[in-house]
């Protein structure tokens, strides 16, 4: 009965370091080094203008990932409320004093710097939504009424960033807030009520949209339809991958991104103009490395025993396979085109220190993985 | 307790439900890997066409244009460089400052500047853009020494065609432009922007052999069409160097002489081979006027002139031959046996068919002709009686056994063939049966009968050699020597009475056109003349009292030396009057001119291709014994 005793005592900095998962550090390490290698070869075989950046900004990465990882979980799971808000707050201010840029409005500016805030909302849903459920008691967890936090806390920011538009952060934010709820024991009966009233109310919606919008969604079906218009991207992508063929073309020698029939080949398309380079070897490789990623995050999310702990980790891992998935499914031709970044790989200092943070997120509830924290460590809701 | 169990299976139900989600995205990368390897394993020979399709850029390199050269190698039409000036609006933040400095070194007219500007805005900025042409050599000079102050603006140096002798020989050499529509078809590289093909005469005739093949450059280009790297090159292979059969000092003393007349042709074969030694038509043009195109006002003015100076009169002048024609007459007679050497007809002035007169010119008759005496005279009533009595089948067979009423495949497109009359073809175009009075009358190469001055040249040509001559205008390959002409199949003694009947047109006391005498003592010449009437209302009137259009066309032929023919001539002197007057001085002074010079007994100039070909040596032996 008593065989655990209620709270492990917190550890010290030594026996943190000591329970750091080192090995993790592997696969990450491998994908930016991919990243650097293809930008390299994007430039035409120059550090200039992307690759060099790269490294620079995964070692500040590191740094970053070091410390979230290191400190002691309770700053976490106590700033989680008071960095939503915060996180919030800003993006609710970006339609009102952001920056527009190239048709969007997502930036903040400070100063020289610009910043997005809904970089700061991914990492603040995730701590939210974890602290939310190790508050709530397990047997209230299907509650319809303990329901309404946690949907408001995921639907305000996903129909914030959904105006700016920002289709890609919007989904992510919808399938991670989702996907914890559903890891933290929401009864199955709300997705299965949910997912059957979507389903039967789209015919609905695609009726009543406009004709434009209806000619997106039929050229995503065929992009042949336009090729010289929205489905361009995307028939180059695919031309682009299928010339590579199985060994690839051989590095630094992909034509389709080098003679710029690929656009966005340094951030969102990175993934075509590196298949096309490797091979179906090289893609099958790459996807390979992030599945031994994920599938690391999950195992280290079933050996948590705090609530906030798994739900931290399950979420960072999420929001990481919808990425990953979006974006290799774009440039395929799988799913529309939605500009989301290849975690770790593509060229981007925003999304690379989103990234790094949410893995130090990872290893922090890995280090703290027996933690369980008391009633008064945490406070009301 | 009921915390702490809640606790328990919420923490079982997490790692059930953690483990289907990664199940979930598992299964999702196998749709991801599924559709890697449709693209990449499966559909990558696809993909790899359109890849090749998207970044491969095919740009064809234009030919030379084989020169044209005379029999002695004078070069009749070149290539002849253009020094251009050209923008690359890409290059150049101000165009119009660009524009401004290129035009203090060179005039840039208003209208060339705004075509200049409106094309930066509509095409693709890299695409040069030509500004000026023709720069002299002072003027591209200083361009290219501006350079550093003119970025933006590039120099080339492109060939032209140029026609040496322009006037002279325009109507055989023709001239090039921009192909139209229903010229585009096989070869690619006529809609290469700025290239011409042969749009009439020898430049059209030999146009396959002139063009050269054209070599391509494959370049591999990104996606705003910008060469990147060039991936291979075929070079282009200049076009034949032609040699023309023409002699070009003859061809512009030809075309002096006949420019004292208003509307003339005159041809000049060697009757020997069928070579074209000259041919003449007058008025002419400058080819070099219309290779750069021209306005359409400036077309028709030229198309639809007076005496139209585009026409060649020589291949496409449909004349009435008039008396020229009675040789034929003549010869078909003989051969049909209705007249003998010494078969007389009676002249007294005409002669009637079912009541119709048909007179002779001489309205007081000739008296007792022969074949002989009825050619030199040119007696009308002679070649009524004969046409009458061989009738018109074989008049019409002899007359195209001659060489009439029929085009020639040599080079010279747009010929004409004439008409050579017989119940058929009158059947069949005018819908009527023939009479009688139709055979009579095209005894003496009136009525239906019409012929062009290279036909009448060709006929001169058979009957001095008794070989079927067909004309030639391109020097053939040194090692191929053609055939001579297969025989007519006449007997050789019909042919030497009608050839004397010629000789004795022009040197005979009452001969027609003894003032067609060469003026050299050893050197006989044959010939006959020929006055078509244009309008049978002038009959009988003098020439100064008619109308210029309605006066008759007067026309010689001839060959020479009498005894051993060599040269043939052919002239028309359009209304000029009479045949003897107007055409026959016209046709002595070629033929001085062909027999003092005589192009055919000199050596010719052989092709350089053809040269170097030789003097490879694949095949030593015959080569060395042609050199000998």
């Amino acid at each position: 009965m008593f065989s655990e005793p209620i709270h492990a005592p917190q550890p010290t900095f030594t026996e943190r370091l000591k329970a750091f998962n080192w090995l993790f550090l592997i696969p990450v390490a491998m994908l930016a080094g991919i990243g650097a290698a293809a930008l390299y070869s994007i430039a035409g075989g120059s550090l200039e203008p992307w690759a060099e950046r790269h490294v620079i900004r995964f070692c500040a990465g590191l740094g970053l990932l070091f410390a979230v990882a290191l400190v002691d979980i309770r700053v976490w799971i106590k700033s989680a409320y008071p960095v939503y808000i915060l996180a919030f707050l800003l993006l609710a201010a970006v339609p009102l004093i952001g920056v527009e840029n190239s048709g969007a409005r997502r930036w903040l500016a400070l100063g020289s710097l610009s910043f997005q805030p809904s970089e700061l909302m991914k990492i603040a849903l995730v701590l939210a939504m974890a602290r939310y459920y190790q508050w709530l008691p397990p047997q209230k967890v299907s509650n319809p009424l303990a329901l309404v936090v946690p949907l408001l806390m995921v639907v305000a920011p996903a129909a914030l960033v959904a105006a700016q538009p920002d289709l890609g952060t919007a989904v992510l934010f919808t399938v991670v807030g989702l996907g914890l709820m559903f890891l933290a024991g929401v009864s199955w009966l709300y997705f299965v009520a949910a997912a059957v009233g979507v389903v039967s109310t789209l015919p609905f919606l695609f009726q009543r949209l406009h004709d434009y919008q209806k000619e997106r969604v039929l050229t995503f079906i065929d992009p042949e339809r336009d090729p010289m218009g929205a489905g361009y991207h995307i028939l180059q992508s695919k031309i682009a991958l299928g010339s590579g063929g199985i060994t690839g073309k051989g590095y630094m020698q992909g034509t389709q991104s080098h003679l710029n029939f690929l656009p966005e080949k340094h951030t969102d398309f990175i993934f075509t103009m590196f298949a096309e380079e490797m091979g179906f070897i090289g893609g099958i490789g790459l996807l390979g490395l992030y599945l031994l990623l994920l599938l690391a995050i999950v195992y280290m999310a079933l050996r948590c025993r705090s609530m906030f702990a798994r739900l931290a980790v399950g979420g960072v891992g999420l929001g990481l396979f919808v990425y990953i998935f979006i974006n290799a499914a774009m440039v395929m031709g799988l799913v529309p085109v939605v500009g989301v970044p290849l975690p770790l790989v593509s060229y981007g200092g925003t999304s690379m220190l989103t990234v790094m943070f949410g893995l130090g997120l990872v290893l922090n509830a890995h280090i703290h993985r027996k933690t369980r924290f008391r009633k008064h460590e945490i406070g009301a809701l | 307790m009921e915390p702490r169990e809640a606790e328990r299976r919420q923490g079982g139900r997490f790692t059930r439900r953690m483990l289907l989600l990664a199940g979930v995205q598992a299964g999702l990368f196998g749709v991801l890997g599924w559709r890697l390897r449709q693209l990449q394993v499966i559909d990558s020979r696809k993909y790899a066409l359109l890849s090749d399709e998207n970044r491969i850029s095919l740009q064809l390199l234009a030919p030379t244009r084989g020169l044209i050269v005379d029999r002695f190698g004078e070069l009749i039409a070149g290539n002849v460089e253009s020094r251009r000036v050209l923008v690359v609006p890409e290059l150049t933040k101000d165009l119009d400052g660009l524009l401004d400095r290129i035009g203090k070194i060179v005039e840039i007219p208003e209208a060339v500047r705004a075509r200049v500007i409106r094309l930066a805005k509509k095409q693709s900025p890299h695409i040069p853009i030509v500004v000026a042409e023709k720069l002299s050599w002072r003027e591209f000079a200083q361009v290219n020494i501006m350079a550093p102050d003119l970025a933006g603006a590039k120099t080339d140096i492109l060939p032209v065609r140029t026609y040496f002798h322009g006037t002279d020989i325009a109507h055989i050499v023709g001239y090039v432009g921009a192909a139209d529509k229903n010229e585009v078809n096989d070869d690619p590289v006529v809609r290469l922007p700025g290239f011409r093909i042969g749009k009439s005469g020898v430049e059209k005739g030999f146009e396959k052999e002139l063009r050269g093949r054209a070599g391509n450059v494959r370049l591999e280009v990104n996606a705003h069409g910008r060469a990147v790297r060039k991936l291979d090159q075929v070079e282009s292979a200049r076009g034949r160097e032609l040699v023309l059969t023409i002699d070009h000092d003859i061809q512009s003393k030809v075309m002096k002489r006949l420019a004292e007349e208003r509307r003339a042709a005159a041809v000049a074969l060697d009757c020997v081979t069928g070579e074209v030694i000259a041919m003449a038509s007058t008025p002419s043009y400058d080819p070099n006027a219309l290779i750069s195109g021209l306005s359409p006002d400036e077309w028709s003015g030229m198309a639809t002139a007076d005496d139209d100076p585009l026409t060649n009169k020589a291949i496409r002048g449909q004349y009435p031959p008039g008396s020229t024609f009675k040789m034929v007459t003549a010869l078909a007679g003989l051969e049909a046996g209705v007249i003998d050497k010494d078969s007389f007809i009676a002249c007294h002035g005409g002669y009637m068919v079912k009541n119709v007169h048909f007179g002779c010119w001489r309205r007081g008759g000739h008296g007792r002709m022969n074949v002989h005496n009825a050619i030199k005279q040119s007696c009308d009533v002679f070649f009524y009686e004969t046409a009458n009595r061989v009738g018109i089948v074989k008049l019409a067979a002899m007359a195209r056994r001659l060489g009439f009423g029929q085009t020639y495949d040599f080079g010279l497109p747009l010929q004409k063939p004439g008409v050579v009359p017989d119940p058929g073809w009158k059947r069949s175009t005018i819908g009527e049966p023939w009479y009688p009075g139709e055979t009579v009358i095209a005894g003496i190469g009136q009525g239906f009968v019409l012929t062009t001055p290279l036909q009448l040249a060709v006929m001169t040509a058979r009957i001095a050699t008794g070989r079927a001559v067909v004309p030639r205008i391109v020097r053939p390959d040194p090692d191929h020597t053609p055939a001579p002409a297969k025989p007519l199949g006449l007997k050789d003694e019909h042919l030497a009475w009608v050839r004397d009947g010629m000789k004795g047109v022009v040197n005979e006391p009452g001969g027609t056109a003894g003032r067609a005498r060469l003026p050299m003592p050893d050197v006989l010449m044959a010939g006959k003349t020929g006055t078509s009437q244009v309008n049978t209302a002038s009959s009988g009137r003098r020439s100064h009292q008619i109308e210029w259009h309605e006066r008759d066309h007067g026309l010689f032929v001839c060959y020479a030396p009498a005894d051993k023919p060599r040269y043939a001539v052919a002239v028309i002197v359009e209304h000029g009057g009479s045949g003897s007057a107007a055409a026959s001085p016209v046709a002595r002074d070629i033929m001085i001119e062909l027999v003092q010079k005589d192009p055919v007994g000199k050596p010719g100039y052989v092709a350089s291709d053809t040269r170097r070909k030789t003097a490879d040596g694949d095949d030593p032996g015959p080569a060395t014994g042609k050199g000998g």
